[in-house]
């Protein structure tokens, strides 16, 4: 039997205003070569500056991932000659990155949790982006020097499956923070990975890199196909090659690259234009008090403070703003399994509708608060908020006004509905006889007598108290 | 300086050398390494690497964007080849 190891290399574009190291902006899906400068462009004499906001961004991560964070941070030229990078070479940091040496914690479920180390945590600057068609590439250089925070883990992964797990809840908690969208598909989260086997307590195998995955199921299959694909080389008493491979997502395979290894010799050397960076004590201060509460700690303290199950808890710390949702509404009096039963049910289901997120919505904690308090006081039925929730996302409109307008207000006055009551059981006197007899049952028939006489507004425990009333009075 | 990593810092470089250029440079780039050498033999153990020589507190800069209206069209304009936006140069991949 083999062992399994697997380190990722993670990439997520942050979240800033400005590029990194110039002054342009930093969005996706402008105009090819709008956001340009002659600093990103790498003309001759101009001088980069570190933007702040990146700074403060890849500190947060490196401290919720616990990292040792190096006195002094120094910038590196990467040298590399590609056309995607007009200066011939990329900002990054080497020998001493922002967070060295820290951990993450992986939730495999059932109240199984591994700890990933992390090797370090750097900032550097995104290449630009090419598309070749025949005989000519095409270059757009908005991407060119924006904000990239790579996160580099220990080979402590076991398995595809761990690994997508661990990407996913990676996610997770970079979006917790705020410092990335973490979108796979348009780029701004981007994972390579590297598998080796090895007999059992020999240590790390010959490796290889894959590339161009983007999306976590893929990082899991392009590892189990590669984990096969080395049981096989080696169990046959082949060696493996130290190489780069591709993912083929349309055939499942990985393919090799075949890349020149003399030339893989980037010539890290300090970045003479940029000083290096020195954490004081009141920046890392701030930033540390900036941290939110983490999806995994945030797990823990609903299923414990709030008795929720493991899998309601995952689903109402899935997001972060679904679990500031949720407690919201907790606080404005719903009861926590109420508010996560509607949370991951009818609203879902609105959201999926509609398309639109959370946030982004009509739907505000205090509108539900209010629409399921007026459940559990007996003002409306179970069903009737679910007509209520759906007009709140195509109205936006306070439930309130909406219960009025669309005629929902259940009628629990005991006045009028004693009044429906008698009428329907004395034009049903014979019913009621045989209810007086022990014929329990047939009380459902005139609960649906007062239902229909009252257009299904009738509040039905106390209507049905009413009724019982009514006969056994008249007995 | 051996041929070998001559060849290799040659292709770093992007430098097309032939057989007699990389005889002659293997020779001379080896005097110039000799001399560089030389630092070699100051002892620096007691001494923290300098990075840096002129920092006194970090730089940074706000993070806000500048919108120079004519500066990208200008970069464009210097480029050989051109799409619509895109620069255009012979493929790579």
């Amino acid at each position: 039997m083999y062992q399994t190891f697997i380190g990722l290399e993670i990439h997520i574009h942050l979240i800033t205003n400005s590029k990194v190291f110039c002054s342009c902006r930093n969005e996706f899906g402008a105009e090819p070569n709008t956001n340009i400068c002659p600093v990103c462009m790498g003309y001759p004499g101009v001088l980069p500056s570190l933007n702040a906001e990146a700074v403060r961004k890849s500190y947060q991560v490196c401290m919720a991932l616990d990292c040792t964070l190096n006195e002094t941070a120094i910038f590196e030229r990467k040298n590399y000659f590609y056309p995607d990078m007009p200066k011939n070479y990329q900002i990054s940091q080497f020998a001493f990155p922002f967070g060295i040496n820290g951990f993450f914690d992986i939730d495999l479920g059932g109240g199984t949790v591994k700890r990933i180390r992390i090797h370090d945590v750097h900032l550097e600057e995104d290449a630009g982006k090419m598309i070749h068609s025949g005989g000519v590439s095409f270059l757009d250089y908005n991407r060119a020097g924006t904000p990239l925070l790579e996160i580099v883990t220990e080979p402590d992964l076991a398995s595809g499956e761990e690994a997508e797990i661990f990407l996913q809840q990676f996610r997770q908690m970079v979006r917790y923070l705020g410092v990335t969208d973490g979108n796979m598909e348009e780029g701004s989260m981007r994972c390579d990975a590297n598998v080796s086997i090895n007999e059992q307590g020999k240590g790390l195998g010959i490796k290889t890199e894959v590339k161009n995955l983007n999306s976590s199921r893929f990082v899991n299959k392009a590892l189990e196909y590669e984990i096969k694909r080395h049981t096989k080389v080696i169990s046959a008493g082949g060696t493996i090659i130290q190489e780069t491979r591709l993912w083929d997502e349309d055939r499942n395979v990985t393919r090799s690259m075949r890349t020149k290894e003399s030339s893989n010799d980037y010539r890290y050397f300090p970045e003479p234009d940029l000083p290096p960076y020195l954490p004081d004590k009141d920046f890392l201060q701030e930033v540390r008090e900036s941290l939110v509460e983490l999806p995994l700690a945030r797990k823990g303290r609903f299923m414990s403070e709030y008795a929720l199950s493991e899998s309601s808890a995952a689903f109402v710390t899935g997001e972060k703003e679904i679990a500031d949702f949720f407690e919201k509404m907790v606080q404005h009096g719903v009861a926590p399994q109420t508010a996560a039963r509607w949370l991951s049910g009818d609203v879902q289901k609105q959201l999926n509708l509609s398309g639109e997120s959370l946030k982004a919505s009509a739907l505000t904690p205090e509108r539900l608060s209010r629409l399921l308090v007026m459940v559990e006081d007996g003002k409306i039925s179970r069903d009737a908020a679910k007509k209520v929730l759906a007009a709140i996302f195509t109205e936006n409109e306070e439930p309130e006004k909406l219960v009025k307008d669309l005629g929902l207000e259940q009628v629990s006055n005991k006045e009028d509905l004693e009044k429906v009551v008698s009428e329907i059981v004395n034009a049903h006197e014979k019913v009621a006889e045989a209810i007086r007899n022990g014929a329990d049952k047939q009380i459902g028939f005139l609960m649906g007598q007062v239902m229909k006489a009252t257009a299904g507004k009738a509040n039905p425990k106390i209507a049905q108290q009413l009724i019982k009333n009514n006969i056994f009075k008249q007995g | 300086m051996d041929v070998m990593d001559l060849k290799i810092t040659a292709e770093l470089a992007k430098l097309a050398l032939t057989e007699e250029e990389t005889a002659k440079l293997s020779e001379e780039v080896a005097r110039m390494l000799e001399y560089f050498s030389s630092m070699s033999e100051v002892d620096v153990t007691h001494l923290e690497p300098t990075n840096y020589v002129l920092q006194k507190e970090n730089r940074t800069r706000i993070d806000s964007e500048k919108n120079e209206s004519d500066i990208p069209d200008k970069i464009l304009g210097n480029a050989p080849r051109r799409e619509d936006r895109f620069i255009v140069i012979p493929n790579v991949l």
